[in-house]
């Protein structure tokens, strides 16, 4: 039963890993903790229903759909909301993510109703056994999908020029601009890809429930994954998202489902009180 | 010294006054011209406005509540006065800024890589090894985290990133600050082989006035916001004004 | 001769303002004024029960409002100190036996007690940080709830008691509002007078500048845990209120969405005065309303437009709502009570001029 519980944490836990990654990305780059990242996740899920349902495409159709839709939306809100509020307090910048996933909620209810959808977009289905684990076919792609999309994102963001110049906006803004960098385009681009990611997880996890708002609470788990990982740290996101999945299904296995968000969120603030920075990132400010 | 704008002069301010919201004028009628290839040092106290001119220049009086309510700034013809700071860069303003600011997390290459990132590909590589030949310690350390470099390091690196990006000219901002004299004087001399190497122009801003004075052509003296003096870089030193407050008897006041 | 004039205005504003809330609850309940009967336009669709729960919510609001406007501590762990509020009356009164007047005391008892605990976390961490300790503290104080709820009540929710405070029931809602009222009342005038206290003045100074208040000897930490605990006690007693007046609560109501609303309610209404908690939760009131039904009322929209409208009611008001958040966040800092602030000075300034 253990090694059945790991295997699907795991996997599980790649698709948070995912989610989470592109939260960071954003924290990263922008320095807003974007609350909207599990409104995001589950406006992916949707984004893949208009793909499939309400447009007819097939899978790689569908797939590039949500990429350019999800990446678009990623831009236009840095323009609209993010970038009028540059330079302003906290909560500002945490009220407006937060009004953004109000928006989104509401405006996925109004166009496809409060109901949850199916979706099914012609992946592979069924299950195999490894060893002494069933593993699903759909949760193996999953995890694959997601480790590739992480793998690409580390990829970009090490060699790529681009990538380059996000790792040294989010280092020091102020020696981006003087060095002649679009912070603005950088921005937006991280924003772009937060979208990106969260929308290809959620992609993943409307497949493997079905792509209802209520997603939301799912893809919130990536700020205590990012947390626990470490705020500053891209690894330690992806390791965050691992360990908030493994968390879950073990807890929902050997105590029940319900006790998954005590067993995420107490870790959590334990997390806060002992190593604010997080297991694996840098100390930083924001201490007492 | 007159109001046309001449084809030679690399960086020309004209008439810059500005102000920031809650303090009176900062900057009142400053001008001044660098010709291509001309090193400019710019003196002054504390407080008397070098920081802000420099600020005016290179776009960045808005990020720090200022404005600049009249006058215009040009490099080689190009009014750049009110674009983004980053625009700036591009058009050829190289920036080595007050206090190292260089990307602590990243390794010196890719911090030179930043620098280079507004130049074509060809451009920018070439640029890089130039750095490297003049600055050897870089070389050295181009695989190593800038932030964990000594202050010096920084510096040359700061330097390096600015020449990285092929600037027409190069604004030093307080260079000397908080380094050991002996690295200051090493530094400073590779300013001139940077000028003997890619006719950089460049304008020093400099509280050490001696040092600043050896190694330039001219020199402006900047006081509560208005240029006192302007001349050649004996002239200036030989003035009496200068004597007293920048050189001291002992010569050097830092 | 103008100070007269103006005090006799002001003397008549509060006393026109008074008469309009004492008679409010009548008119919408009998759906007439003086008599008359008036259409649903005109009393803009609201009910009662509406009214009473906006009551409610300013007590919620107007205490977050202390903490995070006033105190710089943002929070959205208020959901979770409404539910500890209904838990602590439902324990109080159930398992106990307690009257209701005592549950309500039990209720605030419990929310200054896990506002204490709750803020422990500012000793350590600010900022984000504190923003994500209070997210925990939701999720825990929801999951506590829930085992709270299947262990001594029922899967459907916590049942309360009556709530009768010496043998008057309050059994409609004309009762609960006139209960409810001078609980409102109470806690702004107190939130009130406490920033004109030196203490709250410290609460204000630290918020401006943390170092510049502890160099002055103001022990920002206590400060901290003091404030947390005042507004979540307000917050709690709320939540019993709320639970009483719901008749039964389940775990399921405390959301963040909840929450989320409370900080919505300040932002739109102005962070840092107490009229800007209640400007937020009246505007939260009226929207739907305002929004919904005079559009279809009025019809000047065509017939599919206004349908699809009434259809989708909760999330137009919600579309709207973050769409307010964002504009003012972006244009008014300040929110509505900003907002009307700069009017009022705008208009002084010319009334002088002339």
């Amino acid at each position: 039963m253990l090694m059945q519980f790991l295997a699907s944490g795991f996997m599980l836990g790649s698709v948070y890993g995912l989610v989470a990654l592109g939260f960071a990305a954003i924290y990263k780059a922008t320095r807003v903790f974007n609350f909207a990242q599990g409104m995001l996740m589950a406006t992916g899920a949707y984004l893949a229903v208009t793909g499939s349902v309400v447009l007819g495409l097939p899978l790689v159709g569908t797939i590039a759909f949500v990429v350019v839709a999800a990446g678009t939306l990623g831009v236009v809100i840095q323009w609209l909301l993010i970038r009028p509020l540059a330079g302003r307090p906290l909560l500002a910048m945490v009220m407006i993510t937060i009004a953004l996933s109000i928006i989104l909620r509401a405006l996925i209810v109004i166009i496809f109703g409060g109901g949850a959808q199916t979706l099914r977009l012609g992946l592979p289905e069924g299950s195999f056994v490894l060893g002494s684990v069933r593993i699903s076919a759909i949760h193996a792609t999953a995890a694959g999908v997601s480790w590739l999309c992480m793998a690409l994102f580390m990829v970009f963001f090490r060699f790529s020029k681009a990538g380059l110049l996000m790792r040294a906006t989010a280092d020091s803004h102020e020696a981006a601009v003087l060095s002649g960098v679009n912070v603005n385009r950088i921005n937006a681009t991280a924003w772009a890809l937060g979208t990106i990611l969260a929308a290809i997880g959620g992609v993943f996890l409307g497949q493997l429930q079905v792509a209802s708002v209520e997603l939301e609470n799912i893809g919130l788990l990536a700020l205590p994954a990012v947390v626990i990982g470490g705020l500053q740290s891209i690894p330690g996101a992806i390791i965050g998202g691992l360990l908030v999945g493994l968390i879950e299904q073990l807890s929902s296995g050997y105590i029940s489902p319900k006790a998954r968000d005590i067993f995420v969120y107490v870790p959590l603030l334990i997390i806060l009180l002992v190593r604010p920075w997080g297991l694996f990132g840098e100390r930083e400010l924001g201490r007492v | 010294m007159s109001g046309v704008a001449s084809a030679e002069a690399v960086l020309e301010v004209q008439g810059v006054f500005a102000a920031y919201a809650a303090k009176a004028t900062a900057l009142s009628d400053v001008s001044l011209t660098i010709p291509a290839g001309g090193m400019v040092a710019l003196l002054g106290s504390n407080g008397a406005g070098k920081t802000t001119l420099i600020k005016a220049i290179s776009g960045l009086l808005p990020l720090h509540h200022g404005t600049l309510v009249s006058g215009s700034v040009r490099i080689a013809g190009t009014n750049i006065t009110g674009l983004r700071a980053d625009r700036i860069v591009r058009l050829g303003l190289g920036q080595v800024p007050e206090g190292r600011l260089v990307f602590k997390h990243l390794t010196v290459e890719e911090n030179l890589q930043v620098g280079a990132a507004v130049v074509p590909r060809a451009v920018g590589r070439e640029r890089i090894a130039a750095v490297y030949d003049l600055f050897p310690r870089l070389a050295e350390r181009r695989r190593q985290q800038a932030g964990l470099m000594s202050g010096g390091e920084q510096q040359m690196l700061a330097l390096g990133r600015a020449l990285a990006s092929a600037p027409r000219i190069l604004l030093i901002d307080e260079l000397s600050l908080g380094l050991a004299p002996i690295i200051v004087k090493a530094i400073y001399a590779q300013l001139r082989a940077v000028r003997a190497a890619f006719g950089t122009a460049m304008l020093v801003v400099e509280q050490n006035a001696k040092l600043a004075l050896e190694i330039c052509d001219t020199a402006y003296v900047l006081e509560r916001g208005v240029i006192v003096m302007s001349g050649s870089a004996a002239e200036v030193a030989a003035s009496d004004r200068i004597r007293e407050s920048y050189l001291g008897s002992s010569g050097g006041a830092l | 001769m103008t100070t007269l004039r103006s005090s006799v205005l002001r003397l008549l504003c509060w006393a026109i303002g008074i008469g309009f809330v004492l008679y409010v609850p009548f008119v919408l309940n009998t759906r007439t004024v003086f008599g008359y009967r008036v259409g649903n336009m005109v009393l803009l669709n609201l009910g009662l029960a509406q009214v009473d729960l906006m009551l409610i919510s300013i007590i919620g609001a107007v205490s977050l409002n202390f903490l995070t406007g006033c105190a710089g501590l943002i929070s959205v762990g208020h959901a979770a100190f409404f539910a500890v509020g209904a838990m602590a009356a439902a324990a109080a009164g159930q398992q106990l036996g307690l009257p209701f007047a005592a549950t309500l005391i039990a209720a605030t008892i419990a929310g200054a007690i896990a506002g204490v605990i709750a803020g422990l976390p500012s000793l350590r961490v600010r900022g984000l940080y504190f923003v994500l300790s209070t997210l925990a503290l939701h999720f825990i104080v929801v999951f506590c709830f829930a085992e709270y709820q299947y262990a001594f009540h029922d899967v459907a929710g916590v049942t309360m008691g009556d709530a009768t405070i010496m043998g008057f029931e309050l059994d409609n809602n004309v009762k609960w509002y006139f209960f409810l009222l001078p609980f409102v009342v109470l806690v702004c005038v107190m939130l009130q007078s406490t920033l004109g206290l030196r203490e709250g003045r410290a609460v204000l100074a630290m918020r401006d500048n943390e170092l510049a208040a502890a160099a002055s000897g103001i022990d920002v930490r206590m400060l901290r845990l003091k404030v947390f605990a005042f507004s979540s006690a307000i917050a709690s007693l709320a939540g019993a209120l709320q639970a009483y007046y719901f008749t039964s609560v389940s775990a399921e109501i405390y959301t963040l969405d909840t929450a989320i609303q409370f900080i919505a309610m300040i932002i739109v209404g102005g962070m840092g005065s107490i009229r800007g908690g209640i400007a937020g939760a009246v505007v939260w009131l009226l929207l739907p309303s305002v929004l919904v039904g005079t559009t279809v009322e009025l019809k000047v929209l065509p017939g599919g437009v206004a349908q699809f409208l009434v259809g989708h009611q909760p999330q137009m008001v919600n579309l709207t709502f973050g769409v307010l958040v964002a504009v003012l966040l972006i244009t008014a800092p300040g929110g509505l009570a900003g907002l009307a602030r700069s009017f009022a000075a705008r208009g002084s300034r010319q009334g002088s001029g002339v």
